[in-house]
């Protein structure tokens, strides 16, 4: 008996030792896990609630996919993925002021803490404080804190802690209570603190340049951004001085910064710059890219900072990512691309016959041949046309008299979009001489650069050039006598000191406001600029989302004689 | 004069005002709103389908009332609201919905393409009769001219909203966003015979 019942406790204890063992590992795997992820809401894990209610306030729909319905003006039926609530809040949460309507911030870090019409003073800084002005101080919240029950009211039924009515202009959402819990949530996590890359004295930026690059265009693009910096840095005594008292204490200077700029080297093929990226970044998490420069695609650079939500503002490429809905990458223009674009607008938008089938695009397989046929094809085709022929030449393949030759009388086109370099012009003659066919040829202006002028006279009246920039004739512009393009660096140092221009409006408008969705926001913000603020373009347009500022290019035809001038055959932007 | 013949006249004479009153407040006294001519801009202008609309007979040859407001498609706050009450009209309407020409004209020229536009009517499920149209800086810079709602800055746009009656040819100008009723109400009394 005692030996089967110490048979048993001895079982028990061997039973029992690995038991404990396992519950011992158990809570030492799960408790950290258990601290590092925080619980969920509605039943969800964090991270899926937090998809979810992302996804109903920026997209206006629920979990089950079907829009929210809300009532906005007292009494339209409206349904949220017509205008959402990042519509009026903005992707950050902190809100706008459009049309005369105050949208007010929504991000966690206000809605759930009390507002005052005054910063809240430390001791210390109460007793500096005149005893005329301590009750301004000392006064009441604006507006106290909302808890989950008043937000739901607010959201429901529009109206605030205070029992104040909020404007008809935002929607009363009809929202059931799981939907309205995982708003709420989200509501929580959205800017609750400062981006990363900003502490109490400095912004951190960076630029991007890779090691293919010519020397003179990458000191086109570092020398005027460094020098913005350093001209932007050598305020900063005087400004953080001053900080420290009555209004600008108060509002002006805490928002100032020094900048940092740091440049991030990329070496190697394109496929391997998104490692160097992350690792710059890991040692160095800026607060956003400015400028850069490569050579080819700029794609790695675009995809890594809109997977890490990085803004990425204004490099110097005319290879962009082509995208309706990428957001954290802003452009100077959609370059090569929209100039195919342009010239498919321009041949749709005119009177010609019909001209499908009848359409031959010969270009070189380079990032800047392939995105100008891109640019013509897609467009095209998006009018309703068929897709045009194609013949793509080799990196290496001359353009010959027999080539072209081959191709015109293979395809006998009415229309000859031609995306290469000048080295085509000569031989383009010969070939419409031919058959009289094609009647009607594209050129590029940012390919044929200062030899536009050798475009043969003969061959000018049938001939269009994309032109992507402002006008020799205009108000500014950077052009050669002869209307030929700007050269490359100079045309990129003409964009860098844009950008300063730009930076300072946007680090002045963001205030204090360190996130870095409400840096492109208030950039979204600004009104539309010309010369000399938008460097070589006609104009800088903005607006919520849209990430391509120059929007325009014209076509324009050369007058005959060698002092040939550019004439103008379309509006800036064509529809 | 008998005792009842007067009874009625004081009647009539109490009423006919407050029946008037309460008109006024129906089709616009709850907000400001006026009445003007304008002189339509023979411009050429370009809609969601891609199709060029001669503007100046566009509205001036139409015999159902125009309902016509000015927005970009990217605005984030008000344009979205007008946007809401022309497809709130459409949807009440129902088979009336082709009895009004909608006209959105964009502020933002340089971005509002037919591809852009046709994607911001879908978004707001608008039916046929709803025009969004754009054009060139300067064309588009001439209807907000002509309409005295000239917006030099798509930023600092402001809420506008004109009605045009097909029996004169006049516009009510309504400044506000107002609800979906008074909307009705605008659409009923440009209408009326």
């Amino acid at each position: 008996m005692n030996g089967a019942a110490g048979r048993l406790r001895a079982t028990g204890r061997n039973a029992l030792l690995p038991l404990l063992c396992l519950f011992t590992l158990l809570f030492w795997v799960a408790a950290p896990r258990a601290a590092e992820e925080p619980p969920g809401v509605a039943g969800l894990t964090r991270a899926e609630a937090l998809r979810l209610g992302e996804q109903l306030y920026r997209k206006g729909l629920l979990p089950s996919g079907q829009p929210a319905q809300a009532i906005v003006q007292g009494d339209t039926e409206v349904e949220a993925d017509m205008f959402s609530c990042e519509s009026c809040h903005m992707r950050s949460g902190l809100g706008s002021y459009e049309g005369g309507v105050l949208t007010t911030p929504t991000n966690g870090a206000v809605l759930f803490k009390a507002q005052f019409n005054y910063r809240q003073p430390s001791p210390d800084q109460l007793k500096t404080i005149p005893a005329y002005m301590l009750p301004l101080y000392q006064a009441p919240p604006r507006r106290p804190a909302y808890t989950d029950t008043t937000l739901s009211v607010a959201l429901r039924d529009g109206m605030d802690p205070n029992g104040r009515v909020l404007d008809e202009v935002m929607p009363r959402y009809l929202l059931a209570e799981r939907d309205m819990a995982i708003l709420v949530y989200y509501l929580k996590s959205l800017s609750p603190e400062y981006s990363p890359g900003v502490d109490q004295n400095t912004i951190r930026l960076a630029t991007v340049v890779t090691d293919r690059v010519p020397a003179k265009e990458r000191e086109a693009m570092l020398k005027p951004l460094e020098k913005y910096v350093r001209g932007r840095n050598s305020r900063a005594k005087t400004v953080e001085s001053r900080a420290g008292y009555g209004f600008y204490a108060e509002w002006m200077d805490l928002i100032y910064r020094r900048l940092s700029l740091s440049v991030w080297e990329l070496k190697g093929p394109p496929e391997t710059w998104r490692s160097q990226l992350e690792e710059y970044y890991r040692k160095e998490p800026v607060f956003a890219l400015i400028g850069g420069i490569s050579h080819g695609e700029w794609r790695p650079v675009h995809e890594f900072g809109e997977e890490h939500r990085i803004p990425c503002l204004l490099p110097a490429t005319d290879l962009p990512v082509i995208s309706q809905s990428d957001w954290y990458t802003l452009y100077f223009s959609k370059g090569h691309y929209q100039e195919g674009e342009a010239a498919a607008r321009f041949l749709a938008a005119g009177e010609q016959p019909d001209r499908d089938g009848e359409l031959l695009q010969i270009f070189r397989d380079s990032a800047e041949g392939r995105a100008s046929a891109a640019g013509f094809r897609e467009s095209w085709q998006k009018l309703g046309r068929k897709a045009p022929a194609e013949r793509m030449l080799s990196a290496g393949e001359a353009v010959t008299v027999e080539l072209l030759e081959q191709a015109t009388l293979e395809k006998r086109p009415a229309v000859l979009l031609l995306w290469t370099g000048p080295e085509a012009l000569p031989l383009l003659e010969k070939v419409a001489a031919l058959s009289g066919r094609p009647e009607t040829i594209f050129l590029s202006a940012s390919l044929l650069q200062d030899k536009i002028g050798a475009l043969p006279e003969q061959l000018r009246e049938k001939s269009y050039i994309t032109y992507p920039y402002a006008l020799p004739a205009g108000k500014g512009g950077a052009h050669r006598g002869n209307g030929a393009p700007l050269g490359r660096e100079r045309r990129i140092a003409a964009r860098m000191n844009s950008l300063g221009l730009l930076l300072t409006d946007s680090l002045m408008m963001m205030r204090g406001e360190f996130y870095r969705e409400r840096f492109f926001e208030v950039i979204d913000m600004l009104q539309d600029r010309g010369h000399p603020y938008s460097a070589e373009f006609e104009r800088y347009s903005f607006g919520p989302g849209q990430r391509y500022a120059s929007k325009g290019c014209y076509v324009v035809q050369l007058s005959p004689g060698p002092g040939s001038e550019l004439l103008q055959k379309s509006e800036w932007v064509i529809h | 004069m008998t005792s009842q013949t007067t009874r009625f006249l004081c009647y009539l004479v109490t009423l006919v005002p407050l029946l008037l009153c309460t008109r006024a407040e129906a089709a616009g006294g709850k907000y400001r709103r006026t009445v003007a001519d304008y002189s339509m801009p023979d411009v050429l202008l370009v809609n969601q389908d891609g199709q060029k609309v001669r503007f100046k007979s566009f509205i001036e040859q139409s015999d159902q009332p125009v309902l016509l407001d000015f927005i970009y498609g990217t605005c984030t706050t008000i344009c979205p609201i007008l946007s809401a009450g022309f497809a709130s009209l459409q949807r009440k309407l129902g088979p009336e919905a082709s009895k009004v020409r909608l006209v959105s004209i964009t502020i933002d020229p340089e971005h509002d393409n037919p591809r852009v536009m046709k994607d911001y009517l879908k978004r707001f499920r608008a039916k046929p009769g709803w025009d969004f149209m754009t054009g060139s800086r300067a064309d588009i810079d001439r209807v907000m001219r002509a309409f005295d709602a000239y917006i030099p800055n798509k930023m600092s746009h402001y809420q506008i909203m004109l009605i045009r009656s097909p029996r004169d040819g006049r516009w009510t100008r309504v400044m506000e966003l107002v609800s979906s009723a008074d909307i009705m109400a605008e659409y009923r009394q440009a209408g009326a015979k």
